[in-house]
């Protein structure tokens, strides 16, 4: 056997090889939009960091970071999170650490109206997708996922008014609002306290904030109850610092009497509390599922590509009351780890 | 293996260590370290956490908290405590942006408006406390609670307002947003205010004062302190730091929440605590209080920046403080116990056998009892005459334990005059051409007496050598001297490591702890011009002028150090292996030189002294008084000549009269011999001698058949 038809024999079989090659590839070359758009999908997002600041992690914090993360590991994005644990200055400090690291994507949770604000218009400039979380900043960002507020409040208090307005009981009703300062408070009490005026009947006690605390919260209703015995309502903004209320309510002995209407993040204790009959009815927007909404938000602005800061875009999430153990789908259950 | 020996006892490391802690600027040092730490563990755990952009954040979110720690650290020296300082902030923080952005008032209005609050906060805590004598904890508190709650009530009246403030000056975002080269504009007010606040606690009156009053208000209102005043302006000052913290949160910030200025007293308190600011007031410095936030803040910072829940973050900072502020305590406690434990550092000192000092030996040092006929002058009238002199009309002059010179007047010294009081411990002494009592002063350095009894300073001081921890300029332990005929005084000082009180604890060790100085008087300055000598005691001008004779007393040995002619600068063993401590040296009639040995050794120390772990054990574990000691309770005065060869031996067995022999001075045919610790001073007749010779004479007359004699060595160099 000589070189040469070594030689021949390979040059045959490469060209051979080649030919199949080009025969299997060809379909691909062709256009399959199923796979074109998995593939822009995937370009667009993976590997892409997403930061997240919340006020700190509470039940309804933690929520939205779970399902984030199990949303963003799926796609191959990282979760980033900083808990300031309540501290607002500390939140600061933890965004603005954040710009200078440059994610792809922002997410926060105002404590109130003004903190973060000129930090959310820097980290835009700095090209950083912003998205705020049912708690808004006086600086508008790429998306708002969360609660329509105002609307919260309008559900809440035409509820209340139904109840007690009309000349129905004395018409005496209190608001529970969380820190003063928070857009999402601030915004909840105003829409629910222009709705109250509708009605001459019902009058306004106590319109005061909480700041999230179950035991502030118990004082204030407390002393509100001394002043008004015949209280009619109690309409909250948010559950867990209800509780507070319920219990003092309770201890009052006017439970059942004394009506609680609340605005719910569908936290198992909500419902639990509106089972034992402590809350009359909770207005529940389901942090689950809030979750999934910020997740969605943040796919839109990653795929779209519009530079940070350029449109001003809205996910309002939707409401759903729960009034009796039938309605517990409307919270979201916390998985045993 | 014994070089390694010998090196290592020479080199101690307990050597630096010691002299580390005894650095003023080491008592924070455990703050210091946790911070270096911290600070570290972070750029290793988090990436880009050097960098500049993070170090900028960095900076701009500490300082509000660092101003914060500041006001109370203030407190805290003063011997108080402000708990007002977080409600404080928080209202300050309020008003400044109630007054910029809801009343719309210019800025520099804002900033006195606000700072005025701040001072009339710490104007009601300090009269309360300062005039009206209430406790500072309880004060503190009823004010903070007072104004947390007009915080409260205020923040809610203006909700909406605060909510949806959103003015902006430029001043206000400078002040807020703005760096200056690249370093954030509060930082660079922290760093001012920081530097302002160090000078006024350290450098003037008001504050070093309101120090004075935190140590010991008795003791400040003795020394004549408006303590009430002080203790008013310390609250007033922490007030306007306060304040000033308010403002540039509010600028940063632009924001106020139901949380700002919650609990930020007790992080200040743990930030000074951390420090290690004593919580009894009167020690610290504004420093500590900073290095102290410094760590906090890192903390947070970072275990945010890490991802950290925050639940555990807040108690990783707890478990952080209590271990830190814990082992700070201890440190501060103990150090001083540990300096003490290390500070004696004992090196190897090899003897051989010494001649023997037996009365048959028929050696130069036989025991005899030439010194019983020795007369006592000043018997009970004197205390400790280290050294004695005489001057040219014969009267005798002596140091005091006192830190006095007396002199006993010729012809029968019966007289005693104080001639003059210098202090300190005066110990050699000399008398220069201008007969000019020379002092060494141990404590204090060299002095002069004129004779018209006008004390001057001659050196306090010689220069510092660089590669010591310990700062050697000063004169710690001058011994003894003597004067060149060009004026230079060439002095000994003994060592410095320990003062007189301590000088046998430097016999333990052994080490070359001790210098030779050479001041000029032409320039004024001193020079070391040799150093690391053991103990080195007696100084004496050769009679050639030619060189300086020096003793080491742990060593026992004599020097020759050449000071003129070609071997200038050379410094050689003269006399070694004496069988006792040389003290001072000093001329005799004759041409030789009289030596007087303090101690005399003995085979048990000496073996000692070979192992220095036996001395290390000995300091560390027996108390004093059961320490094994040099001999130095009799010793006996000897005669050696320029060769280096002991002549003959005076001696005093058991120092019944003349214990502790220190000097001794030949005058007229008469030695008078004084001791650190003797109540007299003794006068022997010396049959032979020249009746003329004086001292003073040999040194200063040229007539004098000594003055300008060579000599042997000299000649057959």
């Amino acid at each position: 056997m000589s070189k040469g038809s070594i030689f021949v024999k390979s040059a045959a079989a490469a060209l051979a090889a080649g030919l199949l090659a080009a025969a299997t590839l060809t379909p691909a070359r062709a256009a399959d939009p199923r796979e074109e758009l998995h593939a822009s999908f995937e370009k667009a997002v993976k590997g892409k960091t997403v930061a997240w600041v919340p006020v700190w992690l509470g039940v309804l914090e933690s929520t939205w970071t779970r399902v984030m993360k199990a949303h963003f590991d799926d796609y191959g994005m990282k979760l980033v999170v900083r808990d300031p644990n309540f501290k607002s200055d500390v939140q600061l400090q933890a965004v603005s650490t954040l710009i200078n690291e440059k994610p792809d994507v922002l997410i926060v949770q105002n404590p109130t109206a003004n903190l973060l604000a000129r930090e959310l218009k820097r980290a835009m400039d700095a090209g950083i997708y912003v998205v705020q979380v049912n708690m808004a900043s006086n600086t508008l960002t790429d998306a708002y996922v969360g609660a329509d507020v105002p609307k919260l409040g309008r559900m809440l208090a035409k509820d209340v008014v139904a109840e007690c307005g009309g000349g129905k009981g004395s018409g005496k009703v209190a608001i529970l609002e969380g820190e003063a300062t928070a857009a999402y408070s601030l915004d909840m009490a105003k829409a629910a306290t222009e709705v109250l005026k509708t009605d001459p009947t019902i009058k306004l006690v106590s319109s005061q904030p909480a700041n999230w605390d179950a035991n502030k919260a118990g004082d204030i209703t407390t002393t509100v109850l001394q002043q008004h015995p015949d209280l009619c309502a109690i309409l909250s903004v948010w559950g867990p610092m209800t509780a507070g209320a319920a219990q003092a309510v309770k201890n009052a002995g006017k439970q059942g009497q004394v009506k609680i209407y609340v605005a719910s993040d569908g936290q198992p204790a909500d419902c639990d509390l509106l089972e034992q009959g402590l809350f009359t009815k909770n207005l529940s927007y389901r942090a689950d599922t809030q979750g999934e909404a910020i997740v969605n938000a943040v796919l839109g602005l990653l795929q779209n590509g519009d530079k940070p800061g350029s449109k001003k875009l809205a996910y309002y999430t939707t409401n759903y009351w729960v009034k009796s153990k039938d309605d517990r789908a409307y919270c979201f259950t916390v998985p045993k780890e | 293996m014994d070089s390694v020996r010998r090196l290592w006892y020479r080199h101690s490391p307990q050597l630096f260590i010691s002299e580390l802690l005894e650095k003023r600027w080491m008592e924070p040092i455990v703050p210091f370290t946790l911070m270096c730490l911290v600070f570290l563990a972070f750029v290793l755990t988090i990436p880009g956490y050097a960098g500049w952009p993070n170090l900028q954040q960095l900076m701009r979110s500490f300082p509000e908290q660092a101003l914060v720690a500041m006001a109370m650290a203030v407190a805290v020296l003063a011997g108080g405590i402000d708990l007002s300082v977080g409600a404080v902030f928080a209202m300050a923080n309020f008003l400044a942006l109630y007054l910029l952005q809801i009343l719309g008032l210019p800025f520099p209005v804002m900033i006195i408006g606000v700072l005025a609050f701040g001072a009339l906060v710490g104007a009601i805590n300090g009269g309360l406390i300062a005039y009206a004598k209430t406790r500072p904890f309880l004060t503190t508190m009823v004010v903070l609670i007072v104004v947390r709650a007009s915080y409260n009530k205020l923040t809610t009246a203006y909700t909406r307002e605060l909510a949806s403030a959103s003015e902006t000056s430029d001043a206000w975002d400078f002040l807020g947003i703005g760096t200056i080269f690249g370093i954030p504009v509060n930082m660079v007010c922290l760093v001012l205010i920081g530097l302002a606040a160090h000078i006024y606690l350290t450098r003037l009156r008001p504050g070093l004062q309101i120090m004075a009053v935190g140590s010991s208000r008795k003791a400040a209102r003795h020394a004549g302190i408006d303590v009430k005043r002080s203790l008013f302006t310390a609250y007033v000052v922490s007030g306007l730091l306060t304040a000033f913290a308010g403002i540039l949160y509010a600028a940063r910030q632009n924001s106020s929440g139901t949380d700002t200025g919650v609990g930020w007293e007790v992080n200040a308190l743990a930030a000074v605590v951390l420090g290690g600011i004593s919580l009894a007031g009167g020690r610290g410095t504004i420093a500590r209080a900073l290095i102290g936030a410094v760590i906090i803040f890192l903390l947070i910072n970072g275990l945010v920046q890490l991802g950290t829940h925050g639940s555990l973050t807040t108690a990783t900072i707890g478990f952080l403080l209590i271990a830190a502020v814990g082992f700070n305590v201890k440190w501060q406690k103990n150090k001083g116990k540990v300096l003490q434990k290390i500070y004696v550092s004992p090196t190897l000192v090899e003897f051989t056998p010494p001649p023997s000092i037996a009365r048959d030996a028929g050696t130069a040092f036989a025991e005899n009892d030439r010194l019983h006929a020795a007369e006592a002058i000043a018997y009970e009238r004197i205390e400790g005459p280290e050294d004695v002199i005489l001057d040219r009309q014969d009267n005798l002059y002596t140091v005091n334990r006192n830190g006095s010179i007396i002199r006993f007047l010729a012809p029968d010294y019966e007289v005693r005059e104080e001639f003059a009081r210098i202090g300190g411990r005066p110990l050699g002494m000399a008398m220069d051409r201008e007969e000019n009592l020379i002092v060494c002063v141990a404590g204090m350095g060299v002095y002069g007496v004129r004779p018209d009894r006008s004390v001057f300073k001659v050196t306090d001081e010689t220069n510092r050598s660089w590669l010591r921890l310990k700062d050697d300029s000063r004169l710690y332990l001058a011994d003894d001297l003597d004067i060149a005929p060009d004026g230079k005084i060439y002095f000994s000082e003994a060592t410095i490591r320990y003062d007189l009180a301590d000088w046998a604890l430097d016999g333990f060790e052994g080490r070359g702890n001790g210098r030779l100085i050479c001041h000029d008087p032409a320039t004024g300055r001193s020079t070391t011009i040799l150093k690391d000598l053991a103990f080195p005691n007696g100084v004496c001008l050769a009679h050639d002028a030619q060189s300086v004779l020096w003793a080491s007393t742990w060593l026992c040995r004599i020097h020759r150090l050449w000071i003129a002619g070609p071997r200038a600068g050379q410094c050689e063993i003269l006399v070694d292996n004496l069988p006792g401590y040389p003290d001072n040296i000093n001329r005799a009639s004759d041409g030789t030189y009289w030596l007087a040995l303090v101690g005399i050794r003995s085979p048990v120390y000496d073996l000692a002294m070979a192992d220095p772990g036996f001395r290390v054990r000995m300091v560390k574990q027996i108390p004093p008084d059961e320490w094994l000691c040099p001999g130095i309770n009799y010793g006996c005065i000897a005669k050696f000549d320029d060769d280096g060869t002991v002549l003959e031996t005076l001696w005093d067995p058991g120092g019944h009269s003349h214990p502790t022999i220190t000097s001794m001075r030949e005058h007229k045919g008469h030695l008078y011999i004084g001791g650190l610790e003797n109540n007299r001073i003794g006068r022997l007749r010396l049959p032979g001698a020249d009746p003329t010779w004086t001292s003073w004479a040999s040194y200063w007359d040229d007539a004098s058949p000594s003055a300008g004699r060579r000599a042997p060595v000299r000649e057959m160099a």
